[in-house]
């Protein structure tokens, strides 16, 4: 009987036409509202590296003075560069990286191509381990390097393309500020969504990776200033040395633990690290450590904004709005076929009989309402990144928002057809037939 | 075939209460060919409604071949006027969309019958009513005989042990109507239980038996033969 339901239901979307058309619009609409705002809080809402996001961990100290201090604010999300070289040197972790925001000018020695300015992340040697970074061609560079501020970069395949033409260019020579840098990888395609590992500063959490990488060692010693957030208190030496010596908060610091109940140890760790760093007089306020693995991490950056939250319920609302309306347009199809329902339930269906004809109509809607639904998703979604290639891998539906975006049609239908169909099997035939 | 002893029908409001039938004792015989007649308001069509489990009882018992149907849940009902009823209204009620076969097919559907049977039945049922050649036409195609020629076919076709004719005449000209009228007498000859409302005191001559219905009530001294084999049936 299902299938016979289905072609009745099949059948009914060519009698009144208009009717039908404006429904399955309504429906359409309504869902694909709903599911491009979705689709971006699903996109901003993901985990970027699944399988060890409970073992990346960004510790956090509150290395402030006590001019402003609050009890129970969250500490600063960077550390101070004297922190994170500690951090560094006791390596805890399986692997740790201490990372920030550089601009350099890159010369591509062709008369074609001025000079330009490229962002870039200055790191260690394990950034590429920790984050595992695909390469395309080489690797990254060495500790050895790491400890010896070599002059060496690892470059995105864009950027090798932008200069040399090609990817592979292991190997080669890229100016940076007027310094030589040798190429040792070119990374390969890599876009984690949230971007986790910078959500502040320049790019935040939707931008793409960066093309230039060097090491953390070679950047500070070239007194490479800062392209991101740096947040200072208090009183510190003139220059770069001061800087680098100051209190102020500008590193980006991630470290690997082989598990995720390594974590009680580090939080350990780091009450030692405190105690040992008040002793030295720093740290004047109350102990206030921070330890968060990548999704609390990305929940305390917030990556998920505020403005996506209320529009995603906005037009979740919408959706809810459409539905009511559709419920009113089944309502009229359904009540011009009284005499229908009449006949058949005089030829011998049931009200449960009637009420599956008319719950599978709702479903064909359903399914046509989730074609134009999708098609319509797919523009607003492309309207919404603008021709913009870094926008696009947001905006953009993956298999299970399909899914989603066709379950929720059928849903929405089913449930915009349960009162009419409801009405449909109330219809009591002596009646309908007599007036026919 | 079809007793029904001290049955009544109350149609009630918070205001007022309407007898449309009123302790009424029927028996018809299994191949009988009944006409009900009587004048509009009376209760005719109540009756059928009722006879054809298109509306419950208020009061009294009924007996369609054998089933009680006071006790009898709308699947119950839905079930039994499927396998057992055959329904032929004045205004034909064919379902405009489907065309003459997919019509005949929707009481069939409802009893479950495998695709091949279905075929048959209707195909059978198209050839017996003279339509066989028409079966991918649709309703508006046809003229008003026609279209209850098909109307007769989709009761026939499950083989139903009795039909109930609402004024099967009523939408169709003197010509169409001795046709159609014909046709029910055939289908009556080979065993069918006919039970027919009808104004047309004509067509209630060509019956075997007419159950006059006044004001609720049967009023034909006629009927009172059966009402006594009726009584002494179900008790």
């Amino acid at each position: 009987m299902w299938m016979y339901y289905l072609s009745l239901g099949i059948n009914s979307l060519r009698r009144n036409p208009i009717l039908t058309f404006i429904t399955v619009l309504i429906l359409g609409i309504g869902i694909a509202a709903s599911m491009s705002t979705l689709t971006i809080l699903y996109v901003m809402s993901g985990n970027p590296i699944p399988h060890k996001s409970d073992r990346l961990f960004v510790p956090q100290f509150d290395t402030d003075g006590m001019d402003g201090y609050k009890p129970g604010e969250k500490p600063a999300f960077q550390l101070a560069h004297k922190d994170a070289m500690n951090l560094l040197r006791d390596a805890k972790g399986v692997h740790q990286t201490a990372m920030y925001g550089i601009s350099q000018a890159v010369d591509s020695r062709r008369k074609d191509l001025a000079l330009f300015q490229e962002p870039g992340v200055a790191t260690t040697a394990e950034a590429f381990t920790l984050f595992e970074i695909p390469f395309l061609h080489g690797q990254g560079w060495t500790s050895n390097e790491d400890r010896n501020a070599a002059q060496v970069v690892v470059i995105g395949q864009q950027l090798a393309k932008k200069i040399f033409g090609k990817t592979n260019v292991v190997g080669q020579v890229l100016r940076l500020d007027q310094r030589d840098y040798r190429i040792t990888g070119v990374i390969g395609n890599w876009r984690p969504l949230p971007k986790y590992y910078r959500v502040y500063g320049s790019g935040a959490a939707t931008g793409l990776p960066e093309e230039i990488w060097i090491p953390f060692s070679n950047a500070t010693s070239r007194e490479y200033s800062n392209n991101g957030w740096t947040n200072c208190s208090g009183d510190s030496d003139p220059g770069y040395q001061g800087f680098l010596n100051s209190e102020c908060q500008w590193i980006q610091y991630w470290v690997e633990l082989k598990t995720a109940n390594d974590a009680a140890a580090f939080k350990d760790y780091m009450s030692a690290y405190v105690a040992t760093q008040k002793k030295l007089g720093r740290m004047p306020r109350p102990e206030n450590n921070r330890f968060s693995n990548v999704m609390q991490w990305l929940e305390d950056a917030k990556v998920v904004e505020q403005d996506t939250k209320i529009s995603s319920l906005l037009s979740l609302g919408f959706l809810l709005v459409c539905i009511v309306n559709m419920m009113a347009l089944l309502l009229a199809k359904f009540t011009a076929r009284d005499g229908d329902i009449a006949v058949r339930r005089a030829l011998g269906a049931s009200r449960w009989q009637i009420f599956q004809q008319f719950a599978l109509e709702s479903f064909v809607i359903g399914c046509v309402g989730a074609v134009i639904g999708v098609a319509l998703s797919f523009l607003a979604l492309r309207l919404m990144a603008n021709g913009n290639a870094d926008m696009s891998a947001i905006y953009k539906m993956d298999a299970a928002m399909l899914s989603l975006t066709v379950c929720i049609s059928i849903a929405a239908s089913l449930i915009a057809g349960l009162l009419p169909t409801w009405r449909a099997c109330q219809v009591l035939p002596a009646m309908q037939l007599k007036s026919q | 075939m079809l007793h029904m002893k001290n049955l009544s029908k109350i149609y009630r409001t918070h205001l007022i209460e309407t007898h449309a039938l009123r302790n009424i004792d029927i028996n018809v015989k299994q191949g009988e060919f009944v006409a009900v007649t009587g004048p509009s308001g009376s209760g005719k069509t109540t009756f059928l409604n009722i006879a054809g489990l298109l509306e419950e009882h208020s009061q009294g018992d009924y007996l369609l071949d054998g089933v009680s149907i006071g006790g009898l849940n709308d699947d119950g009902r839905s079930k039994l006027r499927n396998e057992k009823i055959g329904f032929i209204f004045q205004g034909f009620n064919l379902i405009p969309d489907l065309n003459l076969f997919d019509n005949v097919d929707v009481p069939l559907r409802y009893r479950g019958f495998k695709s091949n049977d279905r075929k048959e039945r209707i195909e059978n049922a198209l050839q017996q009513v003279g339509l066989s050649s028409r079966m991918k036409h649709f309703p508006a195609e046809l003229s008003g005989g026609q279209q209850q020629r098909v109307a007769i076919a989709r009761a026939l076709a499950g083989t139903p042990k009795i039909l109930f004719a609402d004024e099967p005449t009523g939408n169709l000209d003197s010509q169409m109507a001795r046709s159609v009228m014909e046709l029910l007498e055939d289908i009556n000859a080979k065993g069918t239980t006919i039970v027919m409302v009808t104004h047309d005191s004509e067509l209630a001559a060509r019956a075997h038996r007419n159950i006059h219905i006044i004001d609720g009530q049967i009023s034909d001294i006629n009927a009172e033969k059966y009402v006594s084999a009726a009584i002494s049936e179900i008790a």
